[in-house]
């Protein structure tokens, strides 16, 4: 469903973030993207939201590619993804209710459908208590929990989720990468997950890319991760 | 009514620059207001002096009833005139005791051989009193002309300003008004930049991310113009008698309110327009929506 084709990405100055990378993600899958830092893991995943777009290659989610698609229709696409950004990108004016429920205006959804399917995502990720809190007033957990519970609402085919242990303690990592795998098993929902936290990978033995100066340098059903 | 309440809850989050954004659009259109209601009054002091006798030919004592019919009709055949009311010795008798009726000094010893016959002639427009003055004043059975012509063409004179300089003054300010809203809201896109961002990647479309700003504009535009026509109500409302005492029998006062319910019609309308071209330009120069 999710494929990349001979994809490279250079950027201005002819630095190289991914090189001729092939990868075929299927429905439902959970995969850890990892390598050091300047592999390419971010780059990767802002190419599936068409943040940017590649050098050369190509992109398909479900046999389509994605940079054949007009601009009028990126909107729609983006819809079929859930981004949890690596610097959360919560709106601070915003309480963590008003934050989740963006999606879901942007779909000019009704209030009291929005106001239903909020509180149930609330509720899955454990703030529907802390609804009316702004992300200043919130713990990292708790913010990191919000980004997932916005990334999540539309019920998007893919979540990426961008280095979002970064910042967290371990326990409070544990739970968060717990959320993504329940998440992956109750909804299907396909996720890629940017890190490069050896212990969370192995804890939980899924497939592992490993990206090392912008090519993959291995990709493992249960894998493992070396870090430096 | 939703993106409405929204917009209006955003304007409250940071009020001074859409303090600053309206308060320039009522200046704007109270000096417009001001423009228009001097410019209409100007135009209604014309007509009151446009529709009065504006040119009075005395004759001379011996003119027969034949030559006087005779100038009559030759005025008539200009075209340029409303109405010719020939005014007998004895009417003029009339109106000089009518006008005179408290001073028995002045009324002593005066008979109506005393007083010439005239014409009293109205014209259509006020440029032609002279064309129509000459016709008269070209006969030798007129001994005298009077007419207000040069009281006339100075009040033409001045309302044509009035209007001319009206309109180069509310265009300065409208451009003002115009650059400060392209401002204001390019600021405050700047401001919502990650806000933007972040719609944009939860798949807003470019329309729903652009439409508050629009209403935006449109709400500083409307909100400008009924501040402006509210200001101008009151203070006609409160200088009205003075006025009307001025103009005298020029009957101005009282303006129906329906005059301003149309002016703030006719002014939202294009403040709302001005304000929309303003978001439009600041969204084309400043939303970067990847």
């Amino acid at each position: 469903m999710l494929k990349f084709e001979s994809v490279t990405k250079k950027y201005a100055g002819d630095q190289v973030a991914l090189e001729d990378v092939d990868l075929k993600i299927t429905g439902g899958e959970f995969v850890f993207i990892v390598g050091p830092s300047g592999a390419g893991k971010s780059t990767l995943l802002k190419l599936i939201t068409r943040e940017i777009s590649p050098t050369s290659g190509r992109i398909l989610i479900n046999d389509e590619d994605i940079f054949l698609t007009p601009p009028s229709k990126v909107p729609q696409l983006r819809r079929q993804i859930g981004t949890v950004f690596q610097d959360f990108k919560l709106l601070l004016t915003r309480t963590v209710f008003e934050n989740v429920a963006l999606p879901l205006e942007v779909l000019s959804k009704k209030e009291s459908d929005i106001e239903k399917e909020v509180s149930s995502v609330l509720e899955k990720v454990g703030l529907l208590e802390k609804a009316e809190r702004f992300p200043a007033e919130l713990s990292g957990g708790e913010v990191q929990r919000t980004a997932i519970a916005r990334a999540i609402i539309a019920n998007p085919q893919i979540l990426l989720a961008d280095e979002p242990t970064a910042d967290l303690d371990p326990k409070t990592a544990l739970s968060v990468i717990s959320l993504l795998d329940k998440i992956n098993k109750e909804d299907k929902t396909t996720v890629l997950m940017a890190t490069h936290n050896a212990t969370i990978v192995n804890h939980f033995k899924k497939r592992v890319v490993v990206l090392e100066q912008g090519k993959v340098a291995k990709d493992e059903k249960e894998g493992k991760y070396e870090s430096g | 009514m939703n993106q409405v309440k929204k917009t209006i809850k955003l304007l409250r989050r940071s009020p001074y620059q859409a303090l600053a954004a309206a308060l320039a659009m009522s200046l704007t259109f109270f000096v417009a207001t001001i423009f228009v209601v001097l410019v209409i009054g100007g135009q209604i002091v014309l007509n009151y002096i446009e529709q009065r006798p504006q040119v009075i030919a005395f004759f001379k004592d011996d003119t027969s009833d034949q030559k006087i019919s005779e100038i009559i009709d030759q005025v008539k055949s200009t075209g340029l005139v409303t109405n010719v009311k020939y005014v007998t010795k004895e009417e003029a008798l009339a109106i000089y005791r009518e006008r005179n009726k408290e001073d028995p000094l002045l009324l002593e010893s005066v008979s109506a051989d005393f007083l010439p016959a005239s014409v009293d002639i109205s014209v259509k427009k006020a440029q032609d009193i002279g064309q129509i003055t000459q016709v008269v004043k070209s006969r030798s059975e007129v001994d005298k002309v009077i007419t207000p012509e040069n009281l006339v063409e100075q009040l033409v004179k001045w309302t044509k300003a009035l209007r001319l300089g009206g309109i180069i003054f509310v265009s300065t300010l409208l451009s003002i008004s115009f650059l400060i809203i392209i401002m204001v809201i390019g600021m405050r896109i700047a401001i919502r930049r990650d806000e933007i961002s972040i719609m944009s990647l939860v798949g807003a479309t470019k329309w729903y991310i652009a439409k508050p700003f629009f209403i935006e504009g449109a709400l500083y535009g409307i909100l400008g113009a009924s501040l402006s026509i509210f200001l101008v109500y009151v203070i006609l409302l409160f200088y009205s008698p003075n006025i009307q005492n001025f103009l005298g029998p020029i009957q101005i006062f009282p303006i129906t309110p329906l005059f301003f319910v149309y002016l703030w019609a006719g002014e939202a309308l294009v403040a709302a327009f001005v304000g929309i071209a303003g978001a439009t330009i600041a969204l084309f120069r400043y939303l970067k929506v990847r």
